[in-house]
């Protein structure tokens, strides 16, 4: 099992979720962050003045997937969440030692 | 075990009223037994809820035993054994052991031992001891009384503040929240500390009690926050059944408030000064007394309903609550009206919300605007929203009352009509209830309501406009690319003025944060930012660029060449007027606007031109408060000034007005020498409040320079400023001149010999306009 964690672009993540429910992916945690990477904040000139926005809104979505869906997974968030400008986002993968369902205890992929 | 409630149990208390008594005395029945098999030597008291006989399916059992000192050996074995058996039984026993003296001290931060002793029944045991504690509690409760009030007031008030001091939530507490079974405790506390004439809330506390018990039974234990899930099993028509409840819990909410009013001490030396300063606030209609209005002829109430309408003003005004003689006689109102004049007034101040609580409180909104029984406890469920409707349409004021962002605090302070957006709040949500598409079906509502109130058409327009927009900006800003160009011209077509665009981003603010307390995250504050931001930009640049393009061989060329922006923000009969005024050649047009006036002018565009007129407008010492100019494909000049007159000389000098006028036209026509008139006014001296900033930049619009300049507002500034442009060779384009308190927010676009200017004239012009701002 693989724990997929991407951030992307707010504006993308109904189009994300989307594809991920077509290729019939329906789970997810979705949370709502703020940061950056090479892109690193920008000035911005309101009024005359200029201030830097260092942490800049981002969308942060997580999903646990067999071993065989990962280039799937990945293929489809890329695909829908590519604008091609700076600030598309990021995804990391890691591996997941357990899952356990509460609700009945299963195990494993069972449990996803 | 016969004490728990068995599943054919619940479902008969379910039908039938259930008996806190009746299960006390099953429970008294329970306990007695134990302790005859035991005979610990106490003294057994029932105390808390226990103590009132107010016990639920699976309230916790609260016991004082009374001991003559430290239990050890056999006494404390006897104890154990009786509140084992107690355990065994089922029953969720609580018990603390003191002493007499013990129960007769304050706990500093842990007063249930105290509060709870107030409801101390007898059951069983040593009566020496108990006679004992009886000695000692009653004097030490006298000599206590206004600690323990204190102490106790300061619990509830952190307590309601802690779930926001509403009774409103879409998923209630009924025992902690504010209006739930705690607040009748409160009340009955306080009395008891300190006895008052009161209603005892009959029917409220009996539905309430009823709520809880079906709510233990439903749970299978001491659960009481009534979830959507709850309501579902509990109610057939759930929406219906929670009105009731927060209907009664309204009552109960307000009993405890008067409750703690009557009681609370009159509190520290330094707030006593603060309430006997607020007296002075009296006026020949209300009085400030110990920090509450009143009514000094009560009567009047009856015989003029306009009355309440100038107290909902002054308590907006003042904040200060109403004493409770003065709601009791307004909850006898009957009737109320008003126009929209005086409805204005009251939206138009900053801490309306708190006027417009009361009133809701009261069911004066109510009779005020029939529409807003439709929301009135109405419940909308969704995964966001804490509030039910109408307590949501509330918190949005308060949300604009204590905006912590300053970036959206200082668009508030911009916005000309306040009343206007709030006007909007109070209607944005009042088609809720019936189905998906919301706010079409508020405009409808709001329209026949703003008809009846004589709302002019032009106010009405931005009001409906507003209501029907209201999610517009949050969906672009969780849905869209705010750095896509489209969503940029997307936000400026569909809110069409800056103006609009302001109050719709302050709107949106108000309604995410009024969602519930976490809603306004700093992620949405940060991407609302950034979609208002995308809006402004779009307007700065389209007005530099939309030009209007008429078919050829129209008959009025007027118009031709003049930024698109031009049409949103002006009226057909305004449009009509400035053609006609330029069929004049130079021309100005004089108009009284408001407590302002307006000067309009269509001149040949020449270099100082806007310079002239500022300065005459400044030589007569009048105050620009807005200005606007535009040049037409035809080489004309539209010049717009709105003026306050601080020293009222028009006003009390008519033959002004021509003079005024005169000279405008003369130096429209290059006529004035401005310097010789400029000299005649010394520039007063000022305090600078705002630093200024000025900023030049050739990226925004595709043929100008653009200048942007924040400064502290005083006479003469934008004459100086144009001065400055003009003196540095460049031709002014475009205006827009804003002024809001003491702030002035000027932009122009500038052209020196038909291009940009280049980097070393922008370096040099900056340093003039920076000088100039001083």
């Amino acid at each position: 099992m693989k724990k997929i964690e991407a951030i992307i672009q707010p504006h993308k993540i109904e189009e994300v979720k989307e594809a991920l429910k077509g290729i019939g992916i329906d789970g997810m945690t979705i949370t709502e962050v703020r940061g950056h990477g090479r892109q690193k904040g920008h000035k911005e000139v309101y009024r005359g003045m200029e201030y830097q926005v260092d942490l800049l809104p981002k969308v942060k979505l997580e999903l646990v997937i067999t071993d065989a869906r990962v280039e799937e997974v990945i293929r489809t968030i890329v695909t829908s969440a590519r604008t091609g400008k700076i600030g598309d986002g990021k995804i990391f993968i890691f591996d997941v030692a357990d899952a356990i369902r509460i609700r009945n205890d299963d195990r494993g992929e069972g449990a996803l | 075990m016969w004490l728990m409630p068995s599943a054919s149990a619940t479902t008969i208390a379910v039908k039938a009223p259930f008996s806190a008594m009746a299960r006390t005395s099953q429970v008294d029945e329970l306990v007695l037994a134990a302790f005859t098999r035991t005979l610990p030597p106490v003294a057994l008291l029932a105390v808390g809820g226990y103590g009132r006989r107010e016990l639920f399916p699976y309230s916790d059992i609260d016991l004082l035993l009374v001991v003559e000192g430290p239990p050890t050996g056999p006494v404390s074995d006897s104890i154990s054994e009786f509140l084992r058996i107690l355990w065994d039984a089922g029953l969720r026993v609580s018990q603390s052991v003191h002493t007499p003296a013990e129960c007769c001290e304050i706990h500093e931060g842990n007063l249930e031992l105290t509060i709870s002793l107030l409801d101390r029944r007898f059951l069983c045991g040593r009566p020496a001891m108990h006679s004992t504690l009886e000695r000692l509690f009653a004097p030490f409760l006298v000599a206590e009384r206004r600690n323990i009030i204190q102490h106790l007031s300061r619990m509830t008030r952190a307590r309601h503040a802690k779930f926001g001091n509403t009774i409103h939530h879409l998923e209630p507490n009924v025992k902690e929240h504010p209006g739930g079974l705690r607040d009748l405790h409160v009340i009955h506390w306080l009395h008891t500390l300190k006895p008052f004439e009161w209603d005892p809330l009959d029917q409220a506390r009996a539905a309430q009690f009823d709520v809880r018990a079906r709510l233990h039974h439903h749970f299978g234990r001491d659960n009481n926050l009534l979830s959507f899930e709850a309501q579902d099993s509990l109610s057939d028509h759930p929406g219906e059944w929670m009105r009731e409840y927060y209907r009664n819990a309204r009552h109960i909410h307000r009993a405890a408030q008067l409750a703690l009013d009557l009681c609370e001490p009159p509190g520290a030396g330094l707030l006593l000064q603060f309430r006997d300063w607020r007296s002075r606030l009296s006026n020949t209609e209300f009085t400030v007394s110990r920090d509450r209005v009143l009514l000094r002829q009560s009567a009047q109430l009856e015989a003029d309903h306009a009355i309440v309408l100038r107290l909902m003003l002054f308590i907006a005004r003042h904040q200060i609550p109403l004493a409770r003689d003065t709601e009791t006689r307004l909850s006898r109102v009957r009737a109320l009206s008003a126009t929209w004049t005086e409805i204005k007034a009251i939206l138009a101040l900053p801490s309306c919300g708190f006027a417009l609580r009361v009133m809701a409180d009261l069911g004066l909104l109510q009779m005020l605007i029939p529409e807003w029984a439709r929301i009135d406890c109405l419940v909308v469920r969704d995964f966001y929203h804490r509030y039910t409707v109408d307590e949501h349409t509330l918190v949005t004021f308060q949300a604009l009352e204590r905006i912590a962002s300053k970036r959206f605090r200082t668009l508030l302070e911009e916005i000309d009509q306040p009343a206007i957006l709030r006007l909007a709040l109070l209607f944005h949500d009042i088609g809720k209830g019936e189905g998906a598409g919301h706010a079409e079906k508020s405009v409808l509502i709001a329209r026949a309501a703003f008809e009846r109130f004589r709302v002019p058409e032009d106010e009405q327009a931005t009001v409906l406009f507003l209501i029907e927009h209201h999610l517009d900006l949050y969906q672009v800003m969780t849905a869209r690319d705010l750095s896509d160009p489209s969503t940029a011209r997307q936000i400026a077509e569909s809110t069409g003025t800056l103006e609009r665009l302001k109050l719709l981003t302050v709107m949106t603010y108000a309604d995410i944060s009024a969602v519930n307390p976490d809603a306004m995250t700093p992620w949405r504050l940060e991407q609302l930012w950034q979609t208002y931001l995308a809006g402004i930009a779009e307007f700065t640049r389209e007005l530099e660029t939309d030009r209007i393009h008429l078919p050829p061989e129209t008959p009025s060329p007027f118009l031709e060449g003049l930024p698109t922006r031009y049409l949103k923000t002006h009226s057909a009969a305004e449009i009509a007027a400035h053609i006609e005024l330029a069929t004049q050649g130079n021309a100005v047009h004089f108009e009284r606007l408001g407590g302002n006036f307006r000067i309009t002018a269509v001149a040949a565009d020449r270099p100082f031109l806007l310079a002239s007129i500022s300065g005459v407008l400044a030589s007569f010492g009048l105050n620009i408060l807005k200005a606007e100019a535009f040049a037409n494909a035809r080489g004309q000049a539209l010049d717009t000034f709105v003026f306050a007159d601080p020293h009222r000389t028009l006003e009390l000098n008519p033959e002004e007005v021509d003079r005024l006028r005169d000279t405008v036209l003369r130096a429209l026509q290059g006529k004035v020498d401005l310097a010789k008139l400029m000299d005649k006014r010394r520039r007063p001296e000022t305090r600078t409040r705002v630093t200024p900033t000025v900023s030049l930049a050739n990226d925004v619009s595709e043929t100008c320079t653009l200048i942007e300049i924040v400064a502290e507002d005083r006479p003469a500034l934008l004459y100086d400023l144009a001065n400055a442009i003009s003196s540095a060779g460049a031709n002014i384009e475009v205006v827009l001149i804003d002024t809001e308190a003491h702030r002035a927010h000027d932009v122009f676009y500038v052209r020196a010999g038909g291009r940009k200017l280049t980097a070393e004239a922008m370096g040099l012009l900056k340093e003039k306009l920076l000088a100039a701002c001083r």
